[in-house]
Order: structure tokens, then C-alpha cells, then sequence
């Protein structure tokens, strides 16, 4: 073990029980930490440093929490999906965890995603809701993420549990290129492809440098969120383990 | 409704999903070292094996 890779070693360490919970109690409070001062600073810039869009007035500044609210629950279920997939080929309980903390916080943000599109849409197109290909997928993607939640919690044994919702993650996958490209695939109320990580936006560049420290901020707030989420199953998976007692005993919340 | 309320509906939805997100999980884990320590006193306040035959 002593001549390991470091990096191998440290993920090795990573899968015991103990160690995580020493490293979600230090690391957890970084992320939310830098997530809300750069997510602070991308919405001080959203609401008062950008003009107002030409068109839509000030309405458009709900964008600068739509859009990220909207790649993060996208992004989140990739990575459920992707520790549910670690998780049942190698059987590795801290990617198992791990999964099931995704499954909450991307929920929020798809909850978030669409009750500010409905926010938008109602002044802009004048009705809160349609059953627009892009608006009706990601709702399923909601209905999939309260499933694996429901499943997980529905089973004892939290190893069966996190197998099954883990399975209905990888199914539930097929979900993300259908609303990435629902805008392109079918006739859709709601707006194409508008900000282009390769190639040229459409959106004028001023308006652009908040949208990215949200985008960034969110990332952050996410790490904090999951590393705290999966530090709380980790402690109710190894209830009555001496190690849980020495940390209760001393108050380390 | 204005533009600006709208604006503001939409960013106190999101200001709510952050809170949620935060204290959730946080009291999550209170909940779990709560129940660690009733365990451990629980066991504490039992007769070790030997000195029960």
C-alpha cells in the first residue's frame, strides 16, 4: 500500500467510511462557502450591472437562474447515473452514497428550472405552462429523479436500495440527450440553442459574464451540497460503529 | 404583475431551494449523531455479558 500511486491510494482511503466523513466535515463547508460568494457575484452582476434586454426588459435577468438551474439538473443526473454505473459494476459502497445524494440537489435544480421558466414564460409567451417538448421532458426528468428517491427510500436494506434506484438512473439516462436536443428534434415553443461553449452565441457578450459565475457558483454549491448529503447517509449506513460514536460523543456536527 | 416582480418571484424561488439545500442535509446528520448518542447510552446503561446465567 505504502509504494500505491498517491492519487490511487487516496481514493483507496476515499472508500473508507471514516476517512470520508473526516473529509465531507472539512471539504463540505468550502463548497458551499465559494459556491454562494460566486454565485453572490453573478447575481449582483445578473440584477444590477447588465442593461435590460431590448425585447424582454428586465424579465431576462431570471435567465441568469434558469439556465444554470437547467445544465446542473442535467449535469447532476449524468453523474448519478454515472456513480450508479461504478456503484453496480464494482460494488462500491461510497459511489453508491454518493448517488443517492445526487438525486435531492438535482431534483432542486429541476424544481428550480422549471418553476423560473414558468416564472419567464408567463409574462413572455403569456401562459405559465405548455406542454412544450422541451418544458414536458424536463419535467419527466423531475418524475425520474423523484423516483430514484422514492425507491431508495421504499427498501431496508440501503445496499439493495441503492442498487435498485441506481438502476432506474441508468435507465432514466436515455432521458438527457431527448431534452438537449428536443429544441432541435421537434417544433418547440421554447428557444434553441442560445449560449454555445464551441462556436458563437447569440447572446450579446456584456450579458454574458454573470451567466458563467453562476454557472461556476453552482458547481461549487453542488459539491459542498453533496459532499454534506452523502455525509449524512455515510453516518446512517455505519450506525452503532465506534467511529460514529467517538463524533457524536465529541459534537461534530 | 411588473417585469421586476416577476424577476423577483423567480430569484426568491431559488433563494428558498438554496436554504433548503443547505439546512436539509445538516440536519440530517444532527439526526444521526442525535441517534449515535442514544445508541452509545443505550449500551452504556447495559450490563456487560459477563456480569449478567
Amino acid at each position: 500500500m505504502s509504494d500505491m500511486n498517491p492519487v490511487l491510494r487516496w481514493f483507496h482511503q476515499l472508500g473508507s467510511p471514516p476517512y470520508f466523513d473526516r473529509f465531507a466535515t472539512r471539504w463540505a463547508p468550502w463548497g458551499y462557502v465559494l459556491g454562494a460568494l460566486v454565485m453572490g457575484w453573478g447575481v449582483y452582476g445578473a440584477l444590477f450591472q447588465v442593461p435590460a434586454d431590448y425585447q424582454q426588459g428586465d424579465s431576462f435577468r431570471i435567465l441568469y437562474i434558469h439556465v444554470p438551474a437547467a445544465w446542473m439538473s442535467l449535469l447532476v443526473f449524468g453523474l448519478m447515473a454515472l456513480y450508479s454505473a461504478i456503484a453496480l459494476i464494482w460494488r462500491i459502497k461510497l459511489c453508491e452514497i454518493l448517488a443517492m445524494a445526487c438525486a435531492p440537489i438535482g431534483a432542486a435544480f429541476t424544481v428550480v428550472t422549471l418553476a423560473t421558466g414558468s416564472i419567464w414564460g408567463k409574462p413572455m409567451w403569456g401562459t405559465w405552462w405548455d406542454w412544450d417538448p422541451r418544458l414536458t421532458s424536463q419535467l419527466v426528468l423531475l418524475f425520474l429523479y423523484l423516483g430514484v428517491i422514492g425507491l431508495y427510500h421504499a427498501i431496508d436494506d440501503r445496499r439493495t436500495a441503492a442498487r435498485a434506484a441506481g438502476l432506474l438512473a441508468l435507465v432514466g439516462v436515455v432521458m438527457l440527450p431527448v431534452i438537449r436536443y428536443s429544441v432541435v428534434w421537434w417544433n418547440s415553443l421554447h428557444q434553441g440553442q442560445t449560449i454555445r461553449v464551441f462556436g458563437e452565441s447569440s447572446m450579446d457578450p456584456s450579458m454574458l459574464p454573470p451567466l458563467v459565475w453562476m454557472v461556476i457558483g453552482t458547481k461549487f454549491w453542488f459539491a459542498g451540497s453533496l459532499l454534506a448529503r452523502a455525509r449524512a447517509d455515510n453516518l446512517q449506513r455505519e450506525a452503532g460503529k465506534d467511529w460514529v460514536r467517538r463524533i457524536a460523543e465529541a459534537g461534530k456536527a | 404583475m411588473s417585469y421586476r416582480e416577476y424577476v423577483i418571484a423567480a430569484y426568491a424561488v431559488f433563494a428558498l431551494m438554496l436554504a433548503w439545500d443547505y439546512i436539509a442535509p445538516r440536519l440530517a446528520i444532527a439526526r444521526q449523531l442525535r441517534a449515535a448518542r442514544r445508541l452509545a447510552a443505550r449500551r452504556a446503561a447495559r450490563p456487560a455479558r459477563n456480569d449478567r446465567t
